[in-house]
């Protein structure tokens, strides 16, 4: 979505294709000192290396709202539910209170569950901005070991970018699919 | 063993792609043929309908043992991983694709809705029936819906663990737009962001996964079996067919990895550190069904109420008291006292044997709660057992459906590993990056980096 918003706006990216690991690091400077946003560009790799190693920030998420909220959802329904029906139909049982909580918590700990799962699966797939419908610029090498550095901006940076990135040591640049 | 992750790549995609030899065409097919005869055996047995419970005992203990075997299973890649351990990585695909096999378990319980009596026999559950004004198949509605959302959730671990492999698989095949693979791997293209997420969210999955678990083991062990015992009240039993699905879940992985191992050729990655690890674990896991099991034993055991007599009866020490015996035996006895032997733990061929032990004595315990709740539907409605009927022997029928049960499930792995990579890639890859070997004195270490 965000790589056909970005074609939409005019946006266009490159990648840079880096052997080693201070290359790609080195590339990332340099794009920070010619005025690229961080959001501006990422590291494109094979291998999960730890957060921060190519001195990229930590994404800004909000991964852990989701099944927060998704768990007040449930819980709430649940709630709702349990209250609901045992004050629509008032059965004393056992000498119980009509609110009993024990029997009520069964469904509301359903309900907290399928909310916050299902709100989780929805912020997986919103926060890693999943399924990407058009790949940028992006390849196949990077599977094979190369690191990539890939710059999304607007069309008239796209050469600073390209420059910037076969300064840093980038063993070829490649455009996004967005140049046909 | 290959050194560089590049070639750690290399090496297990070109496993992974490389065509599969006659042999296991062959167990494909004996497996199809009896997974076959399980359903030729199921319809023998829907003949005489879903009226006669008692008839079904197999049946379901089947659904049960498959259940807790392939639920639990997943858990071992999921608490490993939250640990972040290393000796780990190369089981943990192996774990989650019994995600795979639970979909099969989903089919398997299809029936066992309508084996399930409503409520209206009378038998007392946690739902009030007849107080409260809840549907007379609440059972069946929450049960459903916890089981799909728990095999769901395993399989969108699943589908996570196999992004990034699936998109080595992708770009190493010039597969094209619009192929399954490519659509698959959802545009994984590995950005920091991408990996970041991952890492956090099957993290987050796998808590949920955990505490769906427990709670669906809750349902079905409550509702499919012991509000079918009258005078059967004991707080800890559903929580011991939950441990007890993390017990036999452990054992299936070991066996799996032991055929891995030697049938897929995979003796550089599942070494003695993953048999010695899951060894201690499943230890640890059999202590604990004794102290589980005792504690219900013992609460009915002092009570001595008639029905709580009865219901000792009925599961220990009457009708299936051979059988209880041997699954005594073989999820608590053998595992002690061969387990804390050094030279067995720490060997291939000892864990891969105790963990067949378990399997084996998981299958004995479901079939004595399974098959000995069943035998008692008749009496569901009633305070306590009036009369402990005698042992209900599987038939001809249950034989097929149990064969063909477990065939289904060794099938559908074995396909899902022809598809999907047994070893977890980018696992192994990540691994590279923290192990470094160094000298130390007089000898080579292996240095363990941990991302923090």
């Amino acid at each position: 979505m965000v790589q056909v918003l970005s074609a939409i706006m005019g946006h266009r990216s490159v990648v840079g294709l880096f052997s080693d690991e201070d290359s790609a690091a080195d590339a990332l400077d340099a794009l920070q000192a010619a005025n690229f946003e961080s959001n501006e560009y990422e590291v494109l790799t094979g291998t999960p290396y730890p957060d921060g190693t190519f001195g990229e920030a930590e994404p800004v998420h909000k991964l852990y709202r989701f099944p927060l909220v998704g768990a007040i959802c449930g819980f709430s329904v649940g709630l709702l539910l349990t209250v609901g029906t045992q004050l629509g139909w008032p059965m004393v049982t056992g000498g119980k209170p009509i609110l009993s909580i024990p029997p009520m918590v069964i469904v509301m700990y359903e309900g907290t569950m399928l909310g916050a799962i299902i709100f989780t699966v929805i912020g997986i797939v919103f926060e890693s901005r999943l399924p990407r419908l058009f790949m940028g610029a992006y390849d196949d090498s990077i599977t094979e070991g190369a690191i990539g550095v890939a710059v999304t901006t607007s069309q008239d940076r796209v050469e600073d970018a390209e420059k910037v990135l076969n300064k840093a040591g980038a063993e070829r640049v490649k455009r996004g699919w967005e140049k046909d | 063993m290959v050194d560089s992750r590049d070639a750690v790549q290399k090496y297990l995609i070109g496993r992974h792609l490389e065509p599969r030899g006659s042999r296991f065409f062959i167990v494909s097919i004996i497996l199809s043929v009896l997974t076959i005869a399980g359903i030729v055996g199921f319809v023998l047995r829907f003949q005489d309908g879903f009226g006669q419970g008692d008839l079904w005992g197999y049946y379901v203990a089947l659904f049960a043992f498959i259940f807790a075997a392939a639920g639990g299973a997943p858990m071992v890649a999921i608490s490993t991983r939250i640990a972040k351990a290393h000796w780990p990585r190369s089981i943990s695909r192996i774990s989650e694709l019994f995600s795979i096999v639970s979909l099969f378990g989903i089919i398997l319980f299809i029936p066992m809705i309508w084996i399930l009596p409503d409520m209206e026999d009378g038998r007392r559950t946690l739902w009030f029936f007849g107080k409260l004004n809840v549907p007379s198949n609440l059972p069946h509605i929450l049960t459903t819906l916890g089981l799909v959302s728990l095999v769901l959730t395993g399989l969108f671990i699943l589908w996570l663990s196999l992004m990034p492999d699936i998109r080595f698989l992708r770009d190493m095949s010039n597969t094209k737009k619009g192929s399954w693979l490519y659509n698959l791997s959802a545009g994984w293209i590995g950005s920091s962001r991408q990996w970041f997420m991952q890492r956090h969210r099957i993290g987050i999955l796998g808590a949920f996964y955990f505490m769906t678990l427990i709670f669906v083991h809750f349902l079905i062990a409550v509702d499919f079996s012991m509000t079918l015992v009258p005078g059967w009240i004991d707080a800890l039993y559903p929580v011991t067919q939950a441990h007890n699905s993390l017990q036999v879940g452990v054992a299936t992985v070991v066996l799996t990895m032991f055929a891995v191992r030697y049938f897929g050729h995979y003796q550089d990655y599942l070494t003695i550190d993953q048999f010695r690890g899951l060894g201690k674990l499943m230890f640890a896991l059999s202590l604990l069904w004794f102290w589980f099991w005792f504690s219900s034993f013992i609460v009915l055991w002092y009570g001595a109420k008639p029905s709580e007599k009865s219901v000792l009866e009925l599961l220990m020490t009457g009708p299936y008291i051979w059988v209880f015996i041997a699954a005594f035996v073989l999820l608590f006895v053998v595992p002690l006292f061969t387990m804390i032997w050094n030279p067995l733990r720490r060997s291939i061929w000892g864990p891969t044997i105790i963990a067949g032990c378990v399997f084996i004595g998981a299958i004995l315990d479901k079939i004595r709660i399974y098959v000995a709740s069943y035998s008692v539907i008749d009496q569901a409605g009633l305070h306590e057992i009036e009369h402990v009927p005698s042992t209900i022997w599987p038939g001809f029928a249950d034989i097929l459906i149990w064969i063909g049960g477990l065939a289904g499930c060794v099938l559908v792995y074995m396909l899902a590993t022809r598809i999907l990579p047994v070893i977890n890639i980018w696992e192994q890859k990540e691994l590279k990056l923290y192990q470094v070997h160094k000298k130390f004195h007089r000898i080579e270490v292996q240095v363990l980096g941990k991302p923090e």
